[in-house]
């Protein structure tokens, strides 16, 4: 059991390194800002988990590598430990203002009350709204205790970006890029965060060439961005939380702020890049553009948005909701039922990608009560479908769906054939033996399952602690919120906000952790510390 | 001094693509983000930019359009 915990507790420390290494170099984003004020509250972010985490890797250094249980528990704990240490710069931040030390000379938007920009920032005086903030963040989820993120310091508008930027590709992923530690460890940890995509045989190099294909990304993100019209720091933020499917916004309207339709279409391929598994992408990089339709996942990746906005487009055009008598496109007018067409197009695709990659980007006028149920709903379904496994994406993913369609009609075919038959089963252009493919439905549908399970749990307890009924809150607002949370989407229909109770904040920091790390990790961890209070055998 | 012998980014070149023009271009990105946030937007920083992401997918055409000629000879 000690040696057990020291695994555990050794790469935790490893884990709040990486993070702690995070925190101290964004120092100097107040400095370019010259925030100046919130230097203290950034570097004793920083200090505290260094300190924790050094502390935990030095006393646990000769600890065995970790095994599949301890993977997961380490993953699991892992996630969490790194999103409560993230709330520091909030928490620290907004009480730095509370306090108000003349030494600092901070500006007085932020330290005057009855504005909505001392509200913003307040908020997060209490320790629950930065967790939540935090946890959003790293887990890509995009859902947000701020009233106005225009009206947040540049430093933690860049906090919320750059942890979602490290959450998509992987807190461990960073840290075994980082520390580079040979030998099985490394794989069983990468794998326990919901990756099982290999580029190289070496783990340390998978990471890394991870790490290569998201950052030349994210340069060509952050320039294709500016050149649709967004200005520098707006690109460099939305860029990353683009790319890496996260969907916070340094605006308060997300990119409804620009009403552009560049960048409405500047920002579908980024959101599209963020869909596709890491290894297709290096297989692109070098050349191979086959598998731009080869590859199972990623042909299933342009059927399924390609269908999911033509679905909404229909149904948002047949609701009229975006009746249009003219507008101008590329230097083209458009009059009529073509602008309405167009407009109603624009949304559809932009908010149908956003969703199904899990991005959680809005654009203006769409997703409010306006819409109807049917769109909502189609909206809904992409959130909680999700796209490739092995891209930043949250969701059940599409390859869990397509196993799972190919298994039932395998199983159905099965009855028409004599029990003598040999039998095999193809999927993504492997053949799979009995034994392989029972492994593969299995998973997937235990997957599926805990997800739908969890996404029900959830919203029971919102409809018991939110108002429904006609002066509150529908249904189907419940689902999607929760689908939201849970897929890692962040896309809101108005539940989520500073002022929403603490049980269903909490309830929906559960469904952020788990919709991050697929589940099992989280319920393995749970397992086995209500097995060590005794509380279950 | 060898480019991959330079802290943080010779390791992560390594791991690239195995390919200088893509190594080019991620070393070039802080550098031409920092240029054109210094010029703001005017035209020499819209060309710049307009090179940087036009080279970027051009060239993937490129190797596209190599390596399916290679495969097919």
């Amino acid at each position: 059991m000690a040696n057990r915990l020291g695994t555990i507790a050794r790469d935790l420390g490893r884990m709040l390194e990486a993070l702690a290494g995070l925190i101290l170099v964004s120092v100097l984003i107040p400095l370019v800002w010259q925030e100046w004020w919130v230097v203290p509250g950034m570097i004793l972010s920083g200090l505290l988990p260094l300190l924790v985490g050094f502390g935990l890797s030095r006393a646990f250094q000769n600890a065995d590598d970790p095994g599949r249980l301890h993977g997961m528990m380490i993953a699991a704990s892992g996630w969490f430990f790194v999103a409560v240490f993230g709330s520091l710069p909030f928490l620290l931040i907004a009480w730095t203002a509370r306090l108000d030390p003349s030494v600092l000379e901070i500006p007085a938007r932020f330290t005057t009350g009855g504005t909505r920009t001392f509200s913003t920032l307040a908020a997060f005086q209490n320790p629950l709204n930065g967790f939540f903030e935090s946890m959003s963040g790293f887990t890509g989820t995009g859902l947000t205790m701020t009233d106005n993120e225009a009206a947040l310091p540049h430093t933690l508008q860049w906090w919320r970006s750059f942890i979602e930027w490290v959450g998509g590709v992987g807190v461990i992923v960073l840290t075994t890029a980082i520390l580079a530690r040979p030998g099985s460890g490394s794989l069983t940890l990468y794998e326990s965060e919901a990756r099982s995509e290999k580029i190289h045989p070496s783990i340390v190099s998978t990471v890394r060439t991870i790490w290569w294909i998201f950052l030349l990304f994210t340069f060509f993100s952050i320039l294709l961005l500016w050149l649709a019209g967004m200005p520098m720091w707006d690109a460099i933020n939305h860029a990353m939380t683009g790319l890496a499917t996260g969907g916070f916004s340094i605006t308060d309207n997300s990119i409804g702020t620009y009403n552009s339709v560049a960048i409405d279409f500047a920002l579908i391929p980024i959101m599209i890049l963020g869909s596709i598994a890491f290894p297709i992408h290096y297989l692109i990089l070098r050349g191979d553009l086959r598998n731009l339709y080869r590859d199972l996942q990623t042909r299933w990746v342009f059927i399924f948005f390609g269908l999911g906005t033509l679905i909404l487009t229909a149904l948002l055009f047949d609701q009229r909701f975006y009746q249009t008598e003219t507008m101008t496109v590329a230097g083209i007018v458009l009059h009529g039922r073509a602008a309405t067409l167009f407009q109603t197009f624009r949304f559809a695709i932009f908010q149908f990608i956003s969703a199904a990659s899990c991005t959680g980007f809005q654009t203006a006028g769409s997703l409010g009560p306006g819409w109807s149920a049917p769109a909502q709903l189609t909206v809904a379904f992409g959130m909680i479908v999700g796209a490739a496994a092995g891209s930043t994406v949250g969701g059940i993913k599409l390859i869990r769906l397509l196993t799972l369609g190919k298994g039932i009609l395998f199983r159905i075919r099965g009855v028409f054939y004599p029990s003598t038959a040999v039998r095999t089963f193809r999927l993504d252009d492997r053949t799979l033996s009995d034994d392989e493919a029972a492994q593969e439905f299995e998973e997937a549908a235990i997957i599926t399952f805990l997800w739908i399970l969890f996404l029900g749990v959830a919203a029971f307890v919102f409809m018991i602690a939110l108002p429904m009924g006609p002066e509150g809150y529908t249904l189907e607002n419940v689902l999607f919120e929760v689908a939201s949370a849970q897929g890692n989407v962040g896309l809101s229909s108005g539940i989520t906000g500073p002022g929403m109770p603490a049980v269903t904040k909490a309830m929906f920091l559960f469904n952020m952790w788990i919709g991050r790390l697929e589940i099992i990790p989280v319920l393995v961890l749970l397992r086995s510390l209500f097995v060590s209070m005794g509380v279950y055998d | 001094m060898r480019l991959e012998q330079i802290p943080v980014i010779g390791p992560l070149l390594e791991a690239g693509a195995d390919d200088s023009v893509f190594d080019a271009l991620l070393i070039l990105g802080p550098i031409v983000i920092s240029i054109i946030t210094f010029l703001g937007r005017t035209l020499p920083s819209v060309l710049l930019a307009v090179a940087y992401t036009g080279g970027f997918l051009s060239y993937i055409a490129y190797k596209g359009v190599a390596e399916t000629t290679e495969s097919s000879t």
